[in-house]
């Protein structure tokens, strides 16, 4: 009996070290620089959600090859979800990586950099404090994480909205020089798609018009069919899912509650209960600072209080 | 006394032998789910022998298969080989190599040997340097008489703007004779999937609808340079054309703006759709393809929920049931009372078939069809 639970375990070890290694990550909010010139609307701390057991996340992705030194890393893609297990509904809110915001760590910058400045925690404050909404937890993927998770769970089926075509795709996970640029194209349609071909659909965003809120529809998308793949995953799967992530993927999510969400996530099968959110015009238009996107937190906040309560 | 020695080496042995056999019998548990497709030729259980007509040729992994009588030969290697079609005379095959910066157009044999090169789109040595100067070609197509080539081609392009239009060029010549013939929308994609007909082409437009939701429509052109007139609406985001063998019927893929896929048909008069009949609404299908000799469409859609495409037969009676006979009282018999009332036959419920079970093919490449 004790030799086949140590087969057991010996089986389940990796999944184990990962799910060690990887949850219930220690949120650190950096103080803020005395420079501090905070003027967004509504900053006070909001209050938990007020729905028996719902809870909010925040999913951060990032290029993390070799241009960005240790955790300095931007974030590509920054999905708010709030999930409400009782209603089985979920909404997704897809925050624009450019939008200039008051940063957590102090001073305005665009969003994707809260996280290079100070890590998941100032990631957290800076959509909690800006956004006037509660997060419970986050979870950060890297960019060859998720495309080694697509591949470890054998790629997934999406009708990809229309031919993504990119001449000047960045070619840093691969290629040996990270500055280097490759052709991409993803043609549209119902199709299957391996991680590399996945992460070039949500990650293009030369060829769209909408640029980064085209963008933040696929990577919605995209998530959506992850979702609906996991479902076909079972519990002896995850030493080879584990093998695949390893070291790409953190969360503040205790290893308790992620045994407790995932049979969770596997009930939620109704497209029609996921609301998916993206700032275009008017809640956000262009012409900010270095390139930045402007938000108006006029249209932006009641909405965020509407779906976040 | 060597009872306990036996007892002992026996218990030895099971605890060395549990552990290693939990381990490898939790591995035999897993959900396959990663599993590779397998190749056509090696799959079992082998595609089921259905009596589809001809021969079938479709793309998995980058080269190109054909199906005939159940069995399925590989005509080229895994080289990037894709968007078979077949000339007018079904004596040859024109497909895409596509490489990671450009793709070309090929002539092969029915073999699936290279018979010549139709265009060069990789970049002069020169010009490597910018990958911008490479271009794409896809869904090549070539006319009834064999002299034109049509395709989707990323020229112009105006830096990260690239968009695929819809070209014709001499089938016997270069690129450099070709003629834009659509003018595709910027950011959207562009224009793909022509499709040869009477007086024109169908083709596939990306383009922002009213909701600013990028959409599928298809378009019938006869005109260069013009798009033409749209043959479905922004909010149907069709594409995928096949027309039927007899020209009159179109299958198409919509998807109503949604994460799903409907293999619907239309009649078609040569210059608009009839009314849409959806023909299968709960498989994630593409590619519908007719088969040459009208009996039924076959397409491309996951086994398994989200899993990687399979071939599938829709017979005909699916989609186009005969007339169920009703049987007719005979008047004027020995019964003089009130004639009895009919009874319809039961309606037999045609499905499709799942052809292949464990490969993954490319469901962005049309299939094409030879009778």
């Amino acid at each position: 009996m004790l030799s086949s639970v140590a087969g057991g375990l010996a089986y389940f070890l990796p999944a184990a070290q990962l799910a060690l290694d990887s949850t219930g990550q220690v949120i650190r909010v950096p103080t803020p620089s005395p420079t501090d010139l905070f003027t967004s609307p509504l900053p006070q701390s909001p209050s938990a959600s007020p729905v028996t057991g719902a809870f909010t996340v925040l999913l951060l992705g990032s290029d993390d090859d070799s241009k960005f030194i240790g955790d300095h890393v931007l974030t590509q893609s920054m999905i708010l979800v709030r999930i409400v297990p009782s209603t089985k509904q979920v909404t997704m809110l897809s925050i624009p990586r450019d939008l200039y915001v008051h940063l957590s760590t102090g001073g305005f910058g665009k969003i994707d950099g809260a996280y290079s400045y100070g890590g998941p925690g100032a990631a957290m404050a800076t959509v909690s404090q800006d956004f006037d909404v509660h997060i419970d937890h986050y979870i950060w993927v890297g960019l060859l994480g998720l495309i080694k998770l697509i591949d470890a769970i054998g790629g997934i089926d999406v009708v990809t909205s229309h031919p993504v075509l990119d001449d000047y795709y960045p070619a840093d996970v691969y290629g040996g020089w990270p500055y280097d640029y490759e052709r991409v194209a993803v043609l549209g349609g119902p199709q299957h798609l391996d991680g590399i071909h996945a992460m070039q659909y949500v990650r293009s965003r030369h060829g769209d018009l909408q640029s980064d809120f085209g963008r933040s529809q696929r990577q919605q998308q995209v998530l959506m069919a992850i979702r609906q793949k996991a479902n076909q995953v079972s519990p002896e799967d995850l030493p080879a899912l584990s093998k695949a992530i390893g070291g790409e993927l953190k969360t503040s999510i205790g290893l308790s509650q992620v045994a407790a969400l995932l049979p969770l996530a596997a009930s939620f099968d109704n497209p029609d209960q996921i609301r998916q959110i993206v700032l275009l015009p008017p809640y956000t238009h262009g012409g900010g600072p270095g390139g930045s996107i402007n938000p108006d937190w006029g249209l932006i906040l009641p909405l965020v209080h509407t779906y976040f309560p | 006394m060597i009872s306990r020695i036996f007892l002992g080496a026996a218990l030895a042995l099971l605890v060395l032998i549990c552990g290693p056999v939990t381990y490898l019998y939790l591995g035999t548990k897993t959900s396959k789910v990663a599993e590779a497709p397998s190749k056509p030729t090696a799959a079992t259980p082998r595609a089921q022998a259905l009596s589809l007509p001809g021969t079938l040729y479709i793309a998995q992994s980058g080269a190109i298969y054909s199906l005939a009588a159940g069995r399925f030969h590989q005509l080229t290697p895994e080289a990037g080989w894709t968007m078979p079609s077949l000339s007018p005379d079904g004596t040859s095959i024109i497909a895409v190599k596509q490489m990671p910066f450009y793709s070309d157009v090929y002539v092969l044999n029915r073999f699936g040997t290279v018979v010549r090169k139709v265009t060069s789109n990789a970049a002069p040595p020169r010009l490597k340097y910018d990958p911008g100067f490479n271009h794409w070609s896809f869904y090549p197509r070539v006319s009834a008489d064999g002299k034109t080539l049509w395709m989707a081609y990323d020229k112009p392009k105006f830096g990260y703007d690239v968009v695929l239009s819809i070209w014709a060029m001499p089938f016997t010549g270069t690129v450099a004779q070709g003629k834009l013939w659509t003018n595709a929308a910027d950011y959207t994609g562009g224009d793909v999937q022509p499709v040869p007909v009477n007086g024109g082409i169908i083709y596939t437009k990306y383009d922002y609808g009213p909701n600013l939701k990028l959409d599928g429509r298809l378009w019938f052109t006869n005109r260069a340079y013009s798009a033409g007139k749209a043959l479905t609406s922004p909010a149907e985001d069709c594409r995928n054309p096949s027309v039927s063998p007899d020209g009159t019927q179109i299958a198409m893929i919509c998807t109503y703006e949604k994460q799903a896929s409907y293999l619907t048909i239309a009649s078609w008069n040569g210059s608009t759709l009839g009314p849409r009949k959806t023909i299968i609404s709960n498989q994630m299908v593409a590619q519908p393809t007719w088969a040459p000799d009208g009996s039924g469409i076959a397409y491309l859609a996951p086994g398994v929920p989200a899993g990687p495409f399979q071939l599938w037969w829709l017979p005909r009676a699916a989609y186009a049931p005969t007339p169920t006979p009703v049987p007719t009282p005979t008047p004027g018999g020995p019964h003089n009372g009130p004639l009895p009332t009919p009874t319809a036959l039961p309606v037999v419920v045609v499905k499709p078939v799942q052809v292949t079970t464990n490969n993954g093919f490319d469901a962005v490449s049309p299939l094409a069809w030879r009778g």
